[in-house]
C-alpha cells in the first residue's frame, strides 16, 4: 500500500500542491490577521476561544475546497483522461489502488487542516503578545479543550471532503467536484454571530459518515463494473 | 496444442444490444492471431474483456488455461496491451510513464526500458512529454510499453494507426521477432486485411460482434489458389479449346462469358494466344494473384445477411 501511494505521489507530482497549500494556510493568516485588527469586529475576537474556531473555520473551509481538487486529480482526471483503464490492467487489487488515491486526499487533507491549525494559531498568539488585541491570559485549560477540538474538527472535516467525488464521478467532472465541495463548505463552515451548523454535533459526525460511506462505495464494487465501456 | 486465449460463448450486452455475441476463439500458444473485421465489429470489446475492463454478460474467458475472473489479478501481469487507443500520463515524459509501468507491473530491470524504446525505434524523447508527441509516436511508445516488461500475451487493437508506411513496416517486423524470438503470443486487430494478412498465422474474422470464421492463414492460402479468368462470348467453344489444344480441365464456367482456369501450368500470353488462334474473341483476360481479399470480403458480406 505505502508503495502504491510513492507511486500515486510520483504520477502527479504532489509538490506543487504541498505549496499550494502552504500559500493557502499563508492566505488564512493573512486573514485573521485582518479580522483581528478590524476595529468592527473586535467584538467577535474577543477571546481566545473566539479566535481559534475562526482560525479552525477558515482552515477547515480552505482544505475541504482543496481536497476536491486533489480528488479530482488523483481519481476523476484518471476515469476522464481514461488512464484509470491503464491503471486497471495492472496486476494490482483495484481496490487496493482507489484506497491509496483515497487515503492520499484524506491524509492530505487532515495534516493540512492540523498544520495550518498549529501555526496559524501560534503565529496569532505571538502577534497578540505584542499587540494586544485579547485581554485575557491563556489558560492551560483553553489550550487543550481547543487541541482536542482542531483535532475532532480535522477528522470530520477530511471525511466529509471526500463527499465531492460522488458528483464528480458522475460526469469525471472537476468544476462539479469542486462546486459539491463549496456547498459543504456553506454547510459547516457558515458562521452567523458565533452560531456554526457544525457546533450542532449531529451535522459533522453525519457528513463524515456519508463521506466515509461515498469513498466506501467508490471502490466497493470495482472489481465486477465495467471501466469505460 | 496448448492455448494462451480460449473464449467460449463470450457474449456483452450494452444496454440490451448485443455487442459481442457467442464468441468462441482459440489463440494457440506463440502465434500470431489476427482480429479482422470492420469498425465497430466488436474486436476492443472483446480485447477490453480479455483484459477484464468490462465483464462478460456471459461466457467464459481462459487465459494460460485458467479461468478469468474478476480478481484474477496475476493474470494481468502476463499480458502487455494497447486498448483503443495508447493512452499515457500525459504532462509525464515517455520514460517516466514506462518506469511507473513497470514499477506497477512489478519488473524491476533498468535496462529493459531502454531496450523496449530501442526496439520500437523511439528516439531523442527525452524531457519530452507526452502530450507533445504525434499520434505515431504514441502509437510506438504504447507497443515499447507493452511489451517491456516482455510478457506472454501481447493484446494490441488497431496498433498500426496513425503510423507511416514505414513505421508500419518496422512495427511488423518487431512484432514478428517478439513472436519467433521470444515466443510471445500476439492477439492484434485491424480493419486492413493487407496488415493482417502480412503478419498472422491465424485470422478470426468478425463482424456485427460474431465471429464469423477462424482459418489459419496457411489454410486459406491453400484452398483458395490462383486463377486465370477471361471474358468471351462463346463459353463453349473456349472450354472446348482449353481442354482439346492445351489439355486444361480444370476450369470454371461462370455465367455465360467468364470462364475461370484454376490449372496455371499454361502461361497466360500462351493461353490468350492459342484462344485467339482458335477463334475464341477474347474480351478480357487476367491473372488473379490473390483472391484473399476476396475470401474474407465474401466472409464478411455473407456474414452481415446472417446476423
Amino acid at each position: 500500500m505505502l508503495k502504491l501511494i510513492q507511486l500515486e505521489i510520483k504520477k502527479f507530482k504532489i509538490t506543487g500542491y504541498v505549496i499550494g497549500a502552504f500559500i493557502a494556510m499563508a492566505c488564512i493568516f493573512g486573514f485573521v490577521c485582518a479580522i483581528s485588527f478590524d476595529p468592527s469586529s473586535v467584538e467577535d475576537l474577543s477571546d481566545f476561544e473566539a479566535l481559534f474556531s475562526t482560525i479552525d473555520l477558515l482552515t477547515r473551509g480552505v482544505f475541504i475546497v482543496f481536497a476536491a481538487v486533489l480528488l479530482s486529480r488523483f481519481i476523476i482526471e484518471e476515469y476522464r483522461t481514461k488512464s484509470i483503464s491503464v491503471l486497471f490492467t495492472y496486476p494490482i487489487n483495484r481496490k487496493k489502488l482507489i484506497i491509496a488515491k483515497l487515503l492520499i486526499v484524506f491524509s492530505f487533507t487532515f495534516i493540512s487542516i492540523l498544520i495550518a491549525d498549529s501555526i496559524v494559531s501560534i503565529l496569532m498568539l505571538v502577534i497578540n503578545h505584542y499587540h494586544e488585541f485579547i485581554h485575557e491570559t491563556l489558560t492551560k485549560d483553553v489550550v487543550i479543550r481547543q487541541t482536542i477540538a482542531f483535532l475532532m474538527n480535522a477528522i470530520a472535516a477530511s471525511f466529509m471532503s471526500l463527499i465531492p467525488l460522488i458528483f464528480g464521478m458522475r460526469k469525471y467532472s472537476t468544476a462539479a467536484t469542486v462546486v459539491a465541495s463549496i456547498l459543504i463548505v456553506f454547510i459547516v463552515c457558515s458562521n452567523s454571530n458565533g452560531f456554526s451548523l457544525n457546533s450542532i454535533i449531529a451535522i459533522p459526525i453525519t457528513l463524515s459518515w456519508i463521506g466515509a460511506i461515498i469513498a466506501y462505495t467508490s471502490f466497493r464494487n470495482i472489481e465486477r463494473k465495467d471501466i469505460n465501456p | 496444442m496448448t492455448y494462451v486465449l480460449q473464449t467460449h460463448r463470450l457474449t456483452k450486452t450494452f444496454k440490451g444490444k448485443e455487442s459481442v455475441s457467442e464468441v468462441s476463439m482459440r489463440v494457440k500458444t506463440g502465434e500470431i492471431y489476427g482480429f479482422l473485421g470492420p469498425n465497430g465489429a466488436g474486436k476492443t470489446t472483446i480485447m477490453k474483456m480479455l483484459t477484464n475492463l468490462i465483464k462478460p454478460t456471459s461466457g467464459e474467458i481462459e487465459l494460460f488455461g485458467e479461468k478469468l475472473t474478476p480478481t484474477s489479478y496475476s493474470m494481468l501481469g502476463r499480458m502487455g496491451s494497447i486498448i483503443e487507443y495508447p493512452i499515457f500520463y500525459d504532462k509525464l515524459t515517455a520514460r517516466a510513464n514506462l518506469e511507473l509501468h513497470c514499477e506497477y507491473m512489478g519488473y524491476y530491470n533498468k535496462r529493459a526500458i531502454d531496450e523496449a524504446l530501442d526496439l520500437v525505434q523511439l528516439r531523442g524523447i527525452d524531457g519530452k512529454s507526452v502530450k507533445d508527441f504525434s499520434l505515431g509516436m504514441k502509437q510506438r511508445l504504447g507497443i515499447a510499453r507493452a511489451i517491456v516488461t516482455k510478457p506472454e500475451l501481447l493484446i494490441l487493437d488497431e496498433p498500426i494507426n496513425g503510423l507511416d508506411p514505414i513505421g508500419i513496416k518496422e512495427i511488423r517486423q518487431l512484432l514478428r521477432i517478439l513472436s519467433q524470438e521470444y515466443g510471445i503470443s500476439i492477439l492484434i486487430s485491424s480493419h486492413l486485411l493487407a496488415e493482417i494478412e502480412q503478419l498472422a498465422d491465424t485470422i478470426g474474422v468478425i463482424n456485427h460482434g460474431r465471429l464469423i470464421q477462424e482459418v489459419s492463414l496457411k489454410q486459406v492460402r491453400e484452398t483458395n489458389t490462383e486463377y486465370i479468368e477471361f471474358h468471351t462470348n462463346d463459353c463453349v467453344k473456349a472450354a472446348y479449346v482449353l481442354s482439346h489444344h492445351l489439355n486444361i480441365s480444370n476450369i470454371r464456367v461462370i455465367g455465360n462469358e467468364t470462364i475461370r482456369i484454376y490449372d496455371l501450368t499454361t502461361p497466360l500470353p500462351q493461353v490468350n494466344k492459342v484462344l485467339i488462334l482458335n477463334d475464341v474473341a477474347v474480351e478480357a483476360i487476367h491473372q488473379k494473384n490473390s483472391s484473399l481479399e476476396d475470401y474474407f470480403l465474401s466472409l464478411l458480406n455473407g456474414g452481415g445477411q446472417s446476423a
